[in-house]
C-alpha cells in the first residue's frame, strides 16, 4: 500500500515503542547464506537511523521546545539501531564487514543517481559513486593480501571488482568538496536522497575510524586512515548538498520522512522473512516518530507541513539489485571528472589547491595504489594465478 | 541450536555465474591481470618493522631475582629469568583464557544435553563427558594459580600482563570467538579448543626448558606434571573431535 506522509496517520504510538535487551541482540544474519542485498539494507538502515539520531542532537541543541520529544524519539533510535547493527554476525572479519560497506555504499547510490530528478545532484551522486566503486577495489586488495580472502565471497557476483577513479586521485582540498545545496522548492525525493546519502557516509566513516587502530598490519592502517579521510570528504560533498537554510525542525522532519521512506522500500523488497517482518516494524514505529515530528513543526514553527513535504506521496524507493550497468557506464563517461569548487570539471581544470593537497598527503606514497599494486580481482582469490614458489 | 547441513550457501562463484563472468568481463577490460606483485607493501611493511617499538617490556621483579634466598649464577641466566618470567606471564594469561574457554564449551554442552543429546562419549574409565569437561577446566584454573606462585617465588609479579601474554591472547582471541558464538556446533568449539591445546602443551614444554636455563631447576617438576596433564586434555579434546565429526555428522553437536 503506497503511503501519503500528510495523509496516513498510522505507526505505533511512541508510547508503546519498547525493545528488551533480547529483542535488540537477536539472531544475526547468516554471512554465508543470505542475500547479499539483505546485509546491504541492514548497513544501510543503520546509517540511516544513526544519522536520525545525529540528526536529533543537533537539534536538542538548538530547540527548548522540542526537547522532551527529541529525548524520548532518541531513545527509541538509539535501540532501532542497536537492533539493525548487531544483525551482522561476529564472523564477518572487519574487512569483510567494510566490503559490505562498500557494496552498499555502491549499490545505493546509482539507484539513486538514476532515481535523482535533479540534474546536477545526479552528478554529484554519480561522481562520488566512482570514487566508492574505487575503494571496493582497494579493500578487496587488502582483504585477498592480507587475509587470503575473496571479496566475492561478501559481494556475491552482483558488483565488480575493479578501479574506478583511483583513490590517490580522491583527496581533493576542502573548498572543492563542497556542492551548491538543493532550494526549497527541490522535489522531496531530491531531500531525501541528500538525507540517504549524507548519513550512509556518515556511518562509514565512523567505521572506518573506529575500526582502522585495530589492525596491526601497517598497510591496513594505512589504508582505512587514507580511506577514512575520503569518506570524511563525500559526508561533506553530500552533507553539502542540503539546503542550510532549512530550520532544524524541518530537518527533522525530512529526516523522519527518510526514514519511512527507506524502511518502504526495505519491506517492499527484502527476501529473508525474518528481516522483513523488522523493516514492517520498524516502519511502524517510524510512522509513529513521523507524526512526533509533524506535530512539532506545525506546534513550534506554524508552518504548513506541505511546504516541505509537497503532496506527501513517497517518491519511488531506492532498488536493491546489482546496477552493475549503469556503474560501467558512468565508468565510462566520467572517471576523469573532477571538482572545482562546487563545479564538476575535467582533469585540466581541477582546482590547483587540490593538487598541492595530493601532492602532501601523498608525499610518502599512496596506501591505496601500494595495498593494489598488479592486483586483479580473480574468483578464488589471487592466489588461484600465483605460481607456487612465488607466493 | 542446528548442526550444519548443507543449504543456500551464496559466497561461492557458482552460485551466480553470470555475475562473476560479467566481473571477470570487468577485469579484463579496467584491471588486466599482470604478474602478480606485493614488492611495494613489503617495502612499506618492512620500514614500519624496522622503524617499530616493542610491543611492552616485561615487568620488573618485585623482589629479588631468585626469589627466597635463590642466587643468580650469572648474567645469562639472569637474562633467561627475564624470558622466563615472560613466558610465565603467557602461560598463566592462556591457562586463565583457558578456563574460561572450557567454561564456554560447557554451557554449549549443557544447552545440547539440556535439549536431550548426548553429544560425547564417556572416558574410558566410565567418567561421564560433562565430568571431564569440568576437571579439565579446574585443572586449568589449578595450573593458573600455580603459575602465580612460582611468578611469586623467582620475584615477579603475577598479575602483570607481559608482552607475551599480550600477544599471546591476540593469537587467541578468535578462539573464544568461536567458542562462545551460539551459532557454533560443539564440533566447532571443540576444533578451536584443540588449537588452544596444541598450543599449550608446546607452552609447557617450553617452560620446562627455560625454567633449567634460568636456574630454577625446582620449577621443572611441577611443569612436567602440568605437561602431563595438558598431553592428556589434548587427547581427550581430539577424540572428542574425531568421534562427532566421524560418527555424529547430521546431529546439532556437529
Amino acid at each position: 500500500m503506497a503511503i501519503n506522509l500528510l495523509r496516513d496517520k498510522g505507526g505505533v504510538p511512541l508510547s508503546q515503542q519498547r525493545m528488551s535487551w533480547r529483542d535488540m541482540v537477536g539472531k544475526p544474519i547468516s554471512k554465508l547464506d543470505d542475500d547479499a542485498f539483505t546485509r546491504v539494507r541492514i548497513i544501510l538502515m543503520n546509517g540511516q537511523e544513526l544519522d536520525a539520531l545525529r540528526t536529533k542532537q543537533v537539534a536538542l541543541r538548538m530547540n527548548r521546545k522540542a526537547r522532551v520529544q527529541l529525548a524520548e524519539l532518541m531513545r527509541v533510535e538509539q535501540h532501532q539501531a542497536t537492533t539493525i547493527n548487531w544483525l551482522i554476525g561476529a564472523d564477518h572479519s572487519p574487512i569483510e564487514t567494510t566490503i559490505g560497506y562498500e557494496q552498499t555504499a555502491i549499490e545505493v547510490t546509482a539507484s539513486v543517481a538514476q532515481l535523482e530528478p535533479d540534474g546536477y545532484l545526479a552528478t554529484g551522486y554519480r561522481y562520488a559513486l566512482l570514487e566508492d566503486f574505487d575503494h571496493l577495489y582497494r579493500y578487496s586488495a587488502l582483504l585477498d593480501r592480507l587475509e587470503g580472502k575473496d571479496a566475492n565471497n561478501i559481494v556475491q557476483g552482483f558488483t565488480d571488482i575493479v578501479p574506478g577513479r583511483p583513490t590517490i586521485e580522491h583527496h581533493r582540498a576542502p573548498e572543492h568538496d563542497l556542492l551548491e545545496p538543493y532550494g526549497p522548492d527541490a522535489a522531496l525525493a531530491t531531500k531525501l536522497h541528500a538525507i540517504t546519502l549524507t548519513g550512509g557516509e556518515y556511518q562509514t566513516h565512523d567505521y572506518y575510524m573506529n575500526i582502522g587502530p585495530i589492525f596491526a598490519d601497517p598497510l591496513a592502517r594505512q589504508l582505512y586512515a587514507e580511506i577514512a579521510s575520503v569518506e570524511s570528504q563525500h559526508i561533506t560533498h553530500y552533507g553539502s548538498m542540503l539546503n542550510p537554510e532549512e530550520s532544524i525542525l524541518e530537518k527533522l522532519l525530512l529526516s523522519e520522512a527518510a526514514e519511512v521512506w527507506n524502511y518502504a522500500g526495505c519491506v517492499e523488497q527484502e527476501s529473508n522473512p525474518r528481516i522483513k517482518a523488522l523493516w514492517e516494524r520498524f516502519l511502524d514505529y517510524e510512522l509513529g516518530h513521523f507524526q512526533v515530528a509533524l506535530q512539532l513543526f506545525k506546534d513550534v514553527e506554524r508552518r504548513d507541513p506541505e511546504t516541505v513535504l509537497g503532496d506527501g506521496k513517497l517518491p519511488p524507493f531506492i532498488r536493491f539489485e546489482s546496477q552493475r550497468q549503469f556503474v560501467r557506464e558512468t565508468i565510462d563517461r566520467e572517471t576523469s571528472l573532477r571538482k572545482n569548487g562546487t563545479k564538476f570539471v575535467e582533469e585540466a581544470e581541477e582546482g590547483t589547491t587540490s593538487r598541492d593537497y595530493r601532492r602532501a598527503v601523498n608525499a610518502d606514497g599512496s596506501p591505496s595504489s601500494t595495498v593494489s599494486a598488479t592486483y586483479s580481482w580473480a574468483p578464488g582469490t589471487e592466489l588461484t594465478r600465483v605460481e607456487e614458489k612465488a607466493a | 541450536m542446528e548442526g550444519t547441513a548443507p543449504g543456500p550457501n551464496r559466497t561461492g562463484g557458482a552460485i551466480n555465474p553470470e555475475g562473476v563472468a560479467s566481473m571477470l568481463e570487468a577485469v579484463n577490460e579496467l584491471s588486466p591481470r599482470k604478474p602478480v606483485s606485493t614488492l611495494l607493501m613489503d617495502i612499506e611493511r618492512q620500514w614500519y618493522i624496522t622503524e617499530a617499538e616493542a610491543v611492552g617490556s616485561i615487568p620488573p621483579p618485585i623482589s629479588s631475582p631468585g626469589g627466597k634466598g635463590r642466587k643468580i649464577k650469572s648474567t645469562a641466566a639472569s637474562a633467561s629469568v627475564g624470558v622466563l618470567l615472560d613466558k610465565l606471564g603467557e602461560r598463566i594469561a592462556f591457562e586463565r583464557t583457558g578456563t574460561r574457554l572450557y567454561g564456554a564449551v560447557i554451557t554449549k554442552y549443557l544447552a545440547l544435553a539440556n535439549a536431550g543429546e548426548v553429544p560425547l562419549p564417556p572416558r574410558e574409565d566410565g567418567e561421564p563427558a560433562l565430568e571431564t569437561l569440568r576437571r579439565i577446566r579446574s585443572q586449568e584454573l589449578q595450573h593458573f594459580r600455580m603459575l602465580s606462585q612460582c611468578v611469586q617465588e623467582i620475584g615477579g609479579d603475577p598479575t602483570a600482563q607481559t608482552p607475551c601474554a599480550d600477544v599471546t591472547a591476540t593469537a587467541s582471541s578468535g578462539l573464544l570467538q568461536v567458542v562462545t558464538d551460539p551459532r557454533t556446533t560443539l564440533a566447532q568449539s571443540l576444533n578451536a579448543v584443540l588449537t588452544a591445546e596444541l598450543t599449550d602443551n608446546a607452552g609447557w614444554e617450553l617452560l620446562g626448558e627455560l625454567a633449567q636455563l634460568a636456574g630454577q631447576s625446582q620449577l621443572t617438576k611441577p611443569f612436567a606434571e602440568a605437561l602431563a596433564v595438558e598431553q592428556e586434555h589434548l587427547e581427550m579434546v581430539e577424540g572428542w573431535l574425531k568421534t562427532l565429526v566421524a560418527s555424529a555428522p547430521g546431529t546439532s553437536a556437529v
